[in-house]
């Protein structure tokens, strides 16, 4: 094989490894979408929110700290050397359902029968609202989050594709990073642990049937109450293993929301109500960027990453709007 | 209506005598992904009568209507409107050929008051443009205050005047349906659709919508194809009735010619369709 | 005793559709208006200039633009920011390039530009709807702030990559560039605001207006009453982007004076018009200047009561900001979802009828 295709190779892995992780925030799109029909604007902003609680439960320090040392004049900052990892991740989830459980009784309760545009935007204000209480209670700085994952290139993938390439030629090998695969690895996971819970359990069956009829769920006494907030939580969590990813990799920071961003054109591409469509979508959008990057990018000065997923979006939604999976809507009247 | 609309309206006059085809359907068939809705059904309409579709839930009333107003495409056959042929046409150029309607399920628009909707159902024959929008006192004011006129003595005529400036959404269900019956009016409409105009009124309300078809019809010379389940509506009203079922026509005639038809009969009371 | 009137009582239809058909609304209206052309300019500080007035006009030009795409037409975007960059960007090589060409021109012609990209980037919404066609309009903002971050053309090739306005004059008067007076940048912005909502009145209140109110509220029942649906969303893209990009012109050449397109135009800015225009009143001019009020006086109130009355660090109060900024649209979708000014309308209801309410 030559080096450039080897390279192409390479590039095409790392996409994928990318695609993977946008497929987790897509993810959690699907699931409150296919629920309750409302597209959580604020997922990724869950993600960031779940990253920064972790990071600080971790690092044990004190919430709203700068707040209080604002108001009260004291100069508290940590009450400790922090929660092992487990119990961090554990207290974490339990805060992202305590939020789930909000969310549904402070804004969703009151917005049952609007308009989806009108809960779309409500999402906007509600990821607002968690990035500003995320900064308030944990502080804005850039925090390195370490959940034990391993990280870094790999060695020995990079000795094995060396003696791929033709002897001689000034190939050194692929760069794959190890963070990238066990994240892959955990993402396929959590989709099978979805599936088999979505088949499989009550509520689960209970969700299926909410997501396929709202109101004949309700005549049969499925609880739509109960179902946003077990929904909401599965989200959550979706969100928080996404930030535990994401921050691992880059560092828990408000960019981590801007994925969310990324993660729509992956829904366009996938469809809102397809899990596997997100998961697709995700690859797609990932090798597709990073294929991008590297062949028209030099041409015009790079950073063409920032838009392209969402100009394929967009080429796509003039012709296919249903999404890959999506079924054809036939219009009434 | 035609004589007191302003001159400049498309039609005026179409050169076709009261009696005469206004409309042809021919040999329309119409499925969605394999699923028919109709097949190879054909009726006409002449100026000046009132027509009924009737049938059974899910005999394709609806879709017709969608298909002459050009809503939907169907896959063969042509509509002949005022003698020009056509097979694909898009609503909005339907509408400004003089195809004017109301919905089974009120297609009103909510956040608008109930003078604005009428005044939308003008659309077609209003023309400004964007400058003289923008500036609005001269042409732009001079033809909104035209057309104005006309959509009060609709206004007038419905028995709304007092609900012109209540958004539509807040209104009760029975007067959001003659809002409706006011917005296709406005259009000065050479056929008028009225897809269930007395679904789920009361014996009142039925009257008084009775009373507003038959004068359109009377006094302006209006055509009217509608669908209704109504029996006794549909006898009283109608000059003639087509009855479809299963997207198939299986009559057509005068009232009384419908109600003595056994295929008709039959659809009605159920006989097995083998 | 304001309002005394209890009824519809017009005996002309012109009468009728009178911007203020209330007699006293009308007194108050002229009176803020001498208040703001012969008034306040006497008084404007540099201070008031730069961090309340003109931040306050260009937002509401925004603002009025952002209402009529999504307010009247019904087509939400999140592509403001990148309109507003073109229409900096515009008025920035005009104003090079025809160094002699009036600046009331190059502010229009920006706005002109504005308009065509607008309309590009509109014509999706003829096939897409909804939060689909909101990530459409993301496509715009990314790709053209990338774009004039990687074209020096854009920026005339300058070493730093910002753009950065010379100084343009109306009557002799500086109004763009470092030594412009306040008072002037003020009335200039003023005076283009006021003509513009002028407009903006106007198209909404004749049958484009309604032709874009039907498409919102109801776009296939639209179709078939006979609006085209092409004529109506396409235009509203046109006329939306054009007041987005006068105000982007504003915003860089009268307000900033100098600019970098990430900063400047991210996709912040196109949430927080779109705050305004949810906060203010979704299809209403007066709710696009009550919301760009709000959002814009707000963190300055803010900033003066937490930094300096309780003397809170600034990052502190910047946060705080975020956080009731999102809370506020929550409540406001929840509460009012027709926002401030539909506040305003109860209000003169209420005092219409008082104090008999029955």
């Amino acid at each position: 094989m030559s080096p450039d295709f080897l390279n192409f190779i390479e590039t095409v892995l790392n996409g994928l490894m990318t695609g993977v992780m946008y497929s987790l925030v897509a993810l959690g799109f699907v699931l409150i979408f296919k629920a309750s029909g409302i597209f959580n604007f604020a997922q990724g902003v869950m993600a960031l929110f779940a990253a920064l609680t972790l990071v600080g439960l971790q690092t044990g320090q004190v919430p709203f700290a700068h707040l209080i040392n604002a108001v009260l004049g004291t100069d508290v900052h940590h009450w400790g050397p922090g929660l092992p990892t487990v119990l961090a991740i554990l207290v974490t989830m339990l805060v992202m359902i305590a939020l789930a459980f909000l969310i549904e009784k402070v804004v969703l309760k009151h917005l049952v029968n609007q308009e989806p545009i009108i809960l779309f935007m409500a999402t906007i204000g509600l990821a607002y609202f968690l990035e500003g209480t995320g900064d308030l209670m944990w502080g804005a700085d850039v925090k390195a989050l370490d959940v034990g994952l391993p990280s870094g290139g790999s060695f020995w993938w990079e000795d094995v594709t060396r003696n791929w390439a033709p002897a001689g030629s000034d190939y050194f090998g692929m760069y794959i990073d190890t963070l990238d695969v066990s994240a892959a690895i955990i993402a396929v996971v959590l989709v099978v642990a979805l599936t088999l819970f979505s088949q499989y359990t009550a509520t689960g069956r209970a969700l299926r049937a909410v997501a396929d009829d709202h109101q004949a769920a309700l005549s049969v006494g499925i609880s739509l109450r109960s179902i946003w907030v077990i929904v909401w939580s599965i989200a959550g969590f979706v969100a928080l293993v996404a930030g535990i990813m994401w921050g691992a990799k880059s560092g828990v920071q408000f960019s981590l929301s801007l994925i969310a961003l990324k993660a729509l054109p992956v829904l366009i591409l996938g469809g809102f109500t397809s899990i596997p469509g997100a998961i697709v979508g995700g690859l797609i959008i990932g090798v597709g960027e990073k294929l991008a990057e590297a062949y028209v990018g030099p041409l015009v000065g790079g950073a063409v990453e920032n838009w392209f997923a969402y100009m394929v979006a967009l080429a796509f939604l003039l012709f296919r709007p249903q999404g890959l999976y999506g079924e054809k809507i036939i219009e009434r009247i | 209506m035609n004589q007191h609309i302003d001159p400049g309206s498309l039609r005026a006059d179409d050169g076709i005598e009261k009696g005469g085809m206004l409309l042809h359907v021919d040999n329309i068939s119409l499925s969605f992904g394999g699923v028919k809705a109709i097949s190879d059904v054909s009726f006409d309409i002449k100026k000046g009568e009132i027509r009924a579709i009737i049938g059974p839930n899910g005999a394709g009333k609806t879709s017709m209507l969608n298909v002459i107003n050009g809503f939907y495409h169907p896959q063969e056959g042509t509509i002949t409107f005022r003698g020009e042929k056509r097979r694909r046409m898009k609503p909005h150029a339907a509408a400004s050929q003089g195809i004017a309607r109301t919905f089974q399920n009120i297609a009103l628009f909510k956040g608008m008051t109930t003078l604005d909707n009428i005044m939308t159902g003008r659309m077609t024959l209003m023309h400004g443009n964007l400058l003289t929008q923008a500036l609005w006192v001269g042409p732009a004011q001079r033809e909104e205050l035209a057309h104005r006129e006309t959509v009060e003595k609709i206004i007038d005529f419905l028995e709304i005047e007092h609900i012109r400036k209540t958004p539509v959404g807040r209104l009760p269900y029975g007067l959001q349906k003659r809002v409706e019956l006011g917005r296709a009016l406005a259009a000065d409409p050479a056929l008028l659709l009225l897809d269930e105009p007395m679904a789920g009124m009361n014996l009142e309300e039925k009257e008084d919508m009775s009373r507003f078809v038959l004068d359109v019809n009377q006094q302006f010379g209006t055509t009217v194809a509608l669908i209704e389940h109504d029996m006794g509506v549909v006898m009283d009203l109608s000059d003639r009735v087509v009855v479809l079922d299963y997207g198939r026509k299986i009559g057509d005639g005068t009232p009384d010619e419908v109600r003595n038809n056994q295929n008709v009969i039959d659809a009605y009371l159920g006989v097995s369709h083998d | 005793m304001l309002y005394r009137e209890t009824g519809d009582f017009k005996s002309s239809y012109a009468a009728d559709q009178q911007t203020f058909p209330i007699r006293s609304e009308r007194y108050l209206f002229w009176g803020a208006m001498v208040i703001a052309f012969l008034v306040v300019p006497f008084f404007i500080n540099d201070y008031w200039e730069k961090s309340v007035l003109v931040p306050l006009l260009v937002w509401s030009m925004a603002a009025l633009g952002l209402n009529i795409l999504t307010g009247y037409c019904g087509q939400v975007s999140l592509g403001t920011g990148g309109f507003m960059a073109v229409g900096a960007y515009a008025c920035y090589k005009l104003m090079t390039a025809f160094p002699d060409l009036n600046i009331f021109i190059v502010v229009i012609l920006s706005g002109g530009v504005t308009a065509f990209v607008g309309m590009l980037f509109g014509l999706p919404s003829l096939r897409i709807k909804g939060f689909y066609l909101a990530v459409a309009t993301l496509a715009a903002q990314f790709f053209l702030v990338w774009l004039f971050n990687k074209v020096p053309w854009f920026y005339n090739y300058s070493a730093s990559g910002q753009i950065t306005a010379p100084e343009r004059t109306i009557f002799g008067i500086a109004v763009t560039g470092a030594s412009a007076p306040p008072w002037a940048t003020y009335l200039f912005c003023l005076t283009l605001v006021f003509l513009f909502a002028w407009i903006a009145r106007n198209l909404t209140r004749g049958t484009l207006g309604r032709s874009w109110m039907a498409i919102r509220d109801m776009d296939i029942a639209a179709e078939i009453i006979g609006v085209q649906p092409l004529k109506a969303k396409i235009s509203a893209f046109a006329v939306s982007s054009f007041y987005i990009g006068v105000a982007g012109a504003l915003y860089f050449s009268v307000w900033l004076g100098a600019v970098e397109p990430t900063e400047a135009f991210g996709i912040n800015v196109s949430f927080l018009v779109l705050f305004m225009v949810i906060i203010g009143g979704l299809g209403s001019i007066l709710g696009s200047f009550l919301g760009a009020a709000f959002l814009t006086l707000m963190p300055v109130l803010l900033k003066n009561v937490m930094v300096g009355g309780l003397g809170w660090p600034t990052d502190l109060a910047a946060h705080f900001e975020i956080m009731l900024v999102g809370g506020l649209i929550v409540f406001f979708l929840i509460v009012e979802p027709h926002g401030l000014a539909q506040l305003w309308r109860l209000a003169k209801e209420k005092l219409r009828l008082w104090p008999f309410p029955y």
